[in-house]
Order: C-alpha cells, then structure tokens, then sequence
C-alpha cells in the first residue's frame, strides 16, 4: 500500500478575470474581485487558507486572466505568511473552466502530485478539503465533487445533480437546468487525480475529430465568452464537457458538506459571506475576532473584525458582523452594524452605518447615515473608494461611485 | 506667451466616458478636447500650456507627447495634491506663469468650448490697461450661474453675484481669461475661488475688464451639455470653415466623419453628428444628434439619436439607441435592442431593452 505520507497534493483556484465579473462593481474597479476583503482577509485568502490544511499540500496556483502585477505583492506575502508556495498563473485566452486545468498540467504535474483539488475564488464555505481527500481514497474514481443541498426554488441557478445515496456515485449532472432535475448542486469545489487530464484531452480531441463542438447549452456568467473561441478545440467547460458526460460511469462521486455554502457574485454577498466566515473564526480562531465592554475599548457584539491598526473610540458600538481594515478610524458614538469598513475610511462621532460596504479613504460625516437594505432595488450601499458623505446626509440603499461628494440625501440611486 | 489650463479632478460628471480616459481626453467632435483649447493657443501664439491636474497626471503627459511635437508648443503639468479651487492653481504654477516678461497670460476653463477668440481677447486686454480681462457669455437662465455685473460701454466690471434670485444682468463667467502677471502675486497658495475672492479684489481697484464672447459657448462637462455642445460647434464650423464638414447624399445637415471612418449605403446621417477613427457604419444606419467614437461600430439598420456611443461599441443590427444614451467604452448591444436613457458603464454587454433611462453597472 502506497504510503499517503509520499503523495503530495497541489491546488488549483480559479480566480476568473477583470472583463467577467462585471456584477461586482463598483468595488471591482478598484480592485480585482479575488482581492476584496471578506471577514478581514482578501476573498482567495479564505480558500487559500483551507488548502493549508490539506496533508503534504505542495504547491497552490491561482489561474486568471488578470495581469501578474495585480497579484504579484499579493502571491508573495500570503506565501511568506502561510508558509506554502502559492503561484500566480496567466491565463493567455479563454480556455473554459477545464481547458485552464489541462492548458497549465505540465506545471501542475511538477510536483508529481497524486491528487489535485480545484477551487473556485468566489465560493464561500468551510472548505473540507481534507474529509474530501480522505472520502475521495475511499471511493477510487477520478474526481470528488463537493455537494450540498439547497432549497428547490434556487437549485436551478447551479448545477444540479444526483448522486447514489449509498455508494456517493455521481449519476446525473445537468448545468443550470430549466425544470426541476435535484436539490443538490455542485459546489464548486473538486478534487481529482492526474486522470482527469486524460478525460479532458479525451474531450477536445473527439471535438477536433467530430468536427462538432461541445453540447450547445446556455453558458453560466463565469463562462461568457466571444463566440470564436466557444468552438476552438482547446476550450472546454468543466461542467457540460466533463462532469455530465461522465456521470454514471464510477468515475465521479460526490462529498456532502452540511456546513453553510453561498457564492460571492455581488457585493451585497460579499457582506452576508464576510458573516459566514466571521461566525466560523468564532469557532476555529476565537482570538481573530474583537471583543470589548466599552470602558478600554469600544463596545463589541456579535462576531467583529478589526485590523490591530484601525483606531475605534471606546463609545462606539460595533457589531454584530462588522469588518474594519486597516488604518480606519471610528469616532466616538458611531454605531456600525453588518457592513465592510475598508482601509483608512474616517467614520465621524455619532454616524450609522448598516448594511453597507464604505471603500477605501471614504468619510463618513458626523450624524450621518449609510443604510442598505437588502431586498430592495439595489440593496446593500456601497460607497465606492474616496467618496465623502457630509454631516448629516442619509444614504439609503444607493451605490456611490468612486470621487463623489454627497451634500444630499439620497435614496435607491446609483450615483456615477 | 503662456496658457494655464484648470483640468482639476475626476470628471465624475462625464461618467462613464471619464471611467475610461481623463475628461480632457475625451474626444468632442472627433479630437480630444483639451486639443481644442491648445490649437487656438497655439495659433495665436502661445508657447508654453501648462495644464493644472489632480488626477492621472500621467495618463495626460504621455498623451500629449505627441501634441507638443506635432504642434511644437511645450506642454507641462502643474499637479494640485488637493483640490486647489479656481484660483489656487495659477498660485501652484507661479513659477512657469511669471517669467519677467510682463507678458499676460491666459487661463481656461478646461470644459468650456467656443470660437475662442484669443486674438480680440488680447487686443481688448491691450486697450484698456486693466490687470485682469474675462470673457462672459449672454445666457437665458442667469440664476443658473455667477453673473457679472458690468458698465456695458466699456466693459469694466462691478461685481460678481452668485445665482442672483432677482434679476441683475444676463452675462455669466464664461471661463476664459487673460490676466497679468500681478494678479497671481494677488493669490495665495491655498484652496482659492477665482470668482469669490481674486476677481472681487480687482474689480474694486477698477482693474478687471469682461468681454462679450462672440460666438457660441458651452460648458460641455455633462453628456445632455456635451450633445448640445456638438450642435453649436458644428454650426460654426459650417459658418467659419465649411469646408472640413462632410457632405453626401446620405447626409443632411451639419455632420463630421473622420477620413478613416466607413459609412455603408443607404444610411441617413445627420445632422449634427461626429463619426470617430476607424469607425464602421454599415448600411441602412440612421444617425442624428450623436458622437460615435473611435473604434466603434454601428451595424445595419441601427437607429441612433441623441446619444453618445464609446470607444470600441457596437449596436447591433435593428438596435434603438435614443433619448440621452450613453454607452460607455467596450459596450456591446445585441441585435434588435431598445435602449431609451440607457448610461452603460464600460465592458458590458447589452442584451435586454432598457426601456427607462437608468444606469447600467
């Protein structure tokens, strides 16, 4: 029996790339979307961390289309910091979600891993990796999908499958799918072993010997593309190519997770994900999160990040689900409730701020007001980086963009 | 002879277009607009534009490289680390501004467009003998503005008021000026207001001198400003120099297509259009009161009024584009779209009608 001990495992994340992914401005104008802050800590950090855990991890690459230079600085502290070797790889053309997997194999093969997990950036859950590994041994075929199960009205946004209640086989996969196929749908994350190479070159070799391209269905956001290179030979889309033509063959099988699962799309997400992850340091990593009774530090209630550098006046009252970055700086009486300060934002006495993202070297005004609310039009507020909010102007609901001054109130407006 | 452009900050107005060039590097009728402004410097004279900037410094310099080569003017920029109001800026650049020479200098409002008549603006200046001269504009809404109160005979100004609530004249500031050197000894190095503090102190020393414009004028800031501005520009292209408008049987009116552009058959173009570099209209397109920007694409039969289309768009076959749309730089509307007020931000992709005017993110 092959030792585990000598079978390294390497991680791919998919970090997508700056044209896609348009849902995520204003904030992804400034900033590549992988690199928001979520609980504190970039959005790839959250996967990036769980793949630490992962035995003999050898190597993590994130695979994109953005430029190196956006995530040079980013790829250097986090492998200095976590102690792993963690790569930036530029995606040169459109591949597909599988096509970018084979089109860097060699790389990935380097280390000679028995088992490659592949994670998109923008899932938000409690990462398993480890049971996966162990329960994907157990089952022998080429690759574990991580599956959980959602309410029917919203399964049909996913990829919907059914798996063997007994043996965990993968029997039927179909891509957003128009009538109601299962409750379960595919997480986003996987793990295979080097077969999966084999399957997918499998794939766009018949495509370049048919002649035909790959089953015509509705493409997913993520996977829009021009035309030309939907039907290029090297292009090939992990769900419609892979997963359902395998299903039902034993190559396929699916691990549940129990625990909470919510992709992050939008920035109202990113603030209900950022709540997700705070509730999880409160169990893995108590001593990440605030805490404070108001006579040295401020009052703290509920699950609260604050950057040891941002400065928040004992009366202010935090929480719960409250992120503060760096260098921020929270004056007295302010009351924050569910939102994402994000670096050097100057919130003044006795301002609200609820439901809402306020970007980088914003002010808040004193008395003010930012409030989203989240089942109306446009939902959370965002305030995007450098905009200023007077004394006393109430902001509801609207999305501010970069360099604005609000001297009025304003209610369910995008303000450009 | 030297020039102070005010380019200030981040042209959030003039978004989504600002989202992807700085203002004064968006095109209006078919050339960047802050190239305007340097041409007639440069025609009369000028040698030195400095350009006074807060935001993307850099993006502009390198820009206008080429400008001050093929014009043969120097080009510098002045960089404000925070906002330096209307005044403060000539304060910044004392240095380039007061070279000894006594010579007077212009200043410009880096969104104003008009026939800039540098040429009479300096023999105005040179006749009355006064430190500051500004042009003023005649409009129909005064309270809109800060109106100057002026003699009518020889233009010396009284004051300045801010959004009158009652009538006290129809001459507005209209942003260009040519001062002396001394005015900027008058100026001191903090966030200033030309027109609430530097010009008042003139005015009352019987110093500053307004002249009527000739011509049009037009803050073109905003997108409704920026189409109406395009209107009048072309207007007086036709009266000046009708030689550089385009004619054809497919076009009615006042109407600019660069030489690079390609218009199919069958089109109706017109009037008061501007067709971009390397722009592709296909036939049996119809355009009126519209900017096509460089790199663009109209495809047949497309309908497009009162609108501005961005660089490297497409509006697709049967498409609708009207009442104000502004489509931002990489925009891509299917065949058969509507799109009524749409302000499309850049790299989207337009696939169901946007049938009120509203923002696209």
């Amino acid at each position: 029996m092959v030792s585990s001990m000598d079978e390294k495992v390497v991680a791919v994340i998919m970090v997508g790339g700056p044209t896609k992914g348009t849902r995520f401005r204003p904030l992804s104008l400034n900033i590549p979307k992988p690199l928001f802050p979520i609980a504190g800590q970039p959005m790839v950090h959250h996967p990036i961390s769980a793949c630490k855990r992962i035995p003999n991890l050898a190597q993590i690459y994130l695979v994109g289309f953005y430029e190196e230079r956006e995530f040079a600085l980013y790829v250097s502290a986090i492998s200095n910091e976590l102690k792993v070797p963690v790569r930036y790889l530029r995606e040169d053309k459109p591949h597909g979600s599988a096509g970018g997997l084979y089109h860097f194999r060699n790389l990935i093969m380097e280390d000679d891993p028995s088992h490659i997990f592949l994670l998109n950036c923008d899932v938000c859950c409690s990462f398993p990796l480890p049971e996966m590994l162990e329960a994907h041994r157990k089952y022998g075929g080429i690759g574990t999908l991580l599956v959980i199960k959602v309410s029917p009205e919203s399964a049909s946004q996913f990829g919907e499958l059914v798996a063997d209640p007994v043996t965990n086989e993968l029997l039927h996969y179909t891509e957003k799918p128009e009538t109601f196929v299962s409750d379960r749908i595919n997480c986003g994350v996987y793990v295979f072993t080097p077969d999966i190479f084999t399957a997918i070159r499998d794939v766009s070799s018949q495509t370049k010997d048919t002649g035909k391209s790959a089953t015509l269905r509705r493409v997913s956001s993520v996977e829009a593309l021009q035309p030309a290179t939907r039907n290029s030979t090297d292009f090939v889309r992990l769900d419609q190519d892979i997963l359902s033509p395998l299903a039902g063959k034993k190559q396929l099988y699916t691990y549940e997770t129990m625990d909470f699962w919510e992709q992050i799309k939008s920035p109202g997400m990113s603030l209900r994900c950022s709540e997700l992850y705070l509730s999880q340091f409160r169990l893995t990593s108590p001593q990440v999160l605030a805490s404070g009774d108001g006579t040295k530090s401020a009052i703290v209630t509920g699950d609260v990040f604050i950057h040891p550098s941002a400065k928040v006046h004992p009366t202010a009252k935090i929480g719960p689900n409250v992120s503060i970055s760096a260098n921020a700086r929270v004056g007295p009486g302010v009351r924050l409730i569910s939102c994402i300060i994000l670096d050097d934002v100057e919130i003044m006495e006795n301002a609200v701020v609820t439901n809402a993202i306020v970007g980088w070297k914003s002010s808040i005004g004193r008395w003010s007001r930012a409030e989203g609310v989240y089942n109306s039009k446009l939902g959370v507020t965002i305030l995007g980086d450098s905009v200023a909010v007077e004394d006393e102007v109430v902001v509801t609901s609207s999305i501010v963009l970069p360099n604005k001054t609000l001297n009025v109130s304003v209610q369910d407006e995008i303000i450009l | 002879m030297k020039a102070l452009i005010l380019v200030g900050g981040f042209g959030t107005r003039l978004r989504p277009l600002t989202l992807s060039l700085p203002k004064p590097l968006v095109d209006f009728a078919n050339k960047p607009m802050i190239l305007h402004q340097i041409e007639a410097l440069k025609a009369v004279g000028v040698d030195e534009v400095v350009l006074t900037v807060n935001y993307q410094a850099e993006v502009m310099l390198n820009f206008l490289k080429d400008v001050e080569a093929k014009l043969e003017i120097k080009i510098t920029c002045s960089r404000e680390t925070e906002p330096m109001g209307t005044a403060g800026p000539l304060a910044l650049a004392r240095d380039k501004l007061v070279d000894g020479s006594g010579e007077p200098f212009f200043v410009l409002n880096s969104d104003v467009i008009s026939e800039y008549p540098f040429k009479e603006m300096i023999e105005f200046h040179k006749a009355h003998g006064g430190e500051a001269s500004i042009m003023v504009t005649k409009v129909d809404e005064p309270s809109k503005y800060g109106v100057v109160v002026m003699e009518e005979t020889t233009g010396k100004v009284e004051k300045f008021v801010e959004k009158p609530k009652l009538y006290v004249g129809n001459k507005i500031n209209a942003g260009i000026y040519l001062l002396n050197p001394s005015v900027v000894d008058k100026i001191e190095l903090r966030p200033t207001s030309i027109e609430k503090e530097t010009f008042p102190k003139i005015a009352a020393a019987q110093g500053l001198y307004a002249m009527v414009l000739p011509g049009f004028w037009m803050d073109i800031g905003q997108p409704r400003d920026y189409i109406t501005g395009l209107r009048l520009y072309l207007d007086s292209l036709r009266k000046k120099c009708p030689a550089k408008l385009t004619t054809g049987p497919d076009i009615v009116g006042n109407v600019l297509v660069d030489e690079t552009a390609k218009i199919g058959e069958g089109c109706l173009i017109g009037p008061d259009v501007a067709i971009g570099p390397g722009c592709v209209v296909e036939s049996g397109v119809r355009l009126s009161r519209c900017t096509v920007m460089p790199g663009a694409r109209i495809k047949k039969h497309a309908c497009v009024s009162s609108s501005i289309i961005g660089w490297h768009s497409t509006v697709g076959q049967w498409a609708r584009i009207e009442n104000m749309t502004i489509l931002g730089e990489d925009v891509h509307v299917r065949d058969e779209i509507y799109s009524n007020g749409g302000v499309v931000l850049p790299h989207k992709e337009i696939k169901s009608n946007i049938l009120m005017p509203g923002i696209v993110m």
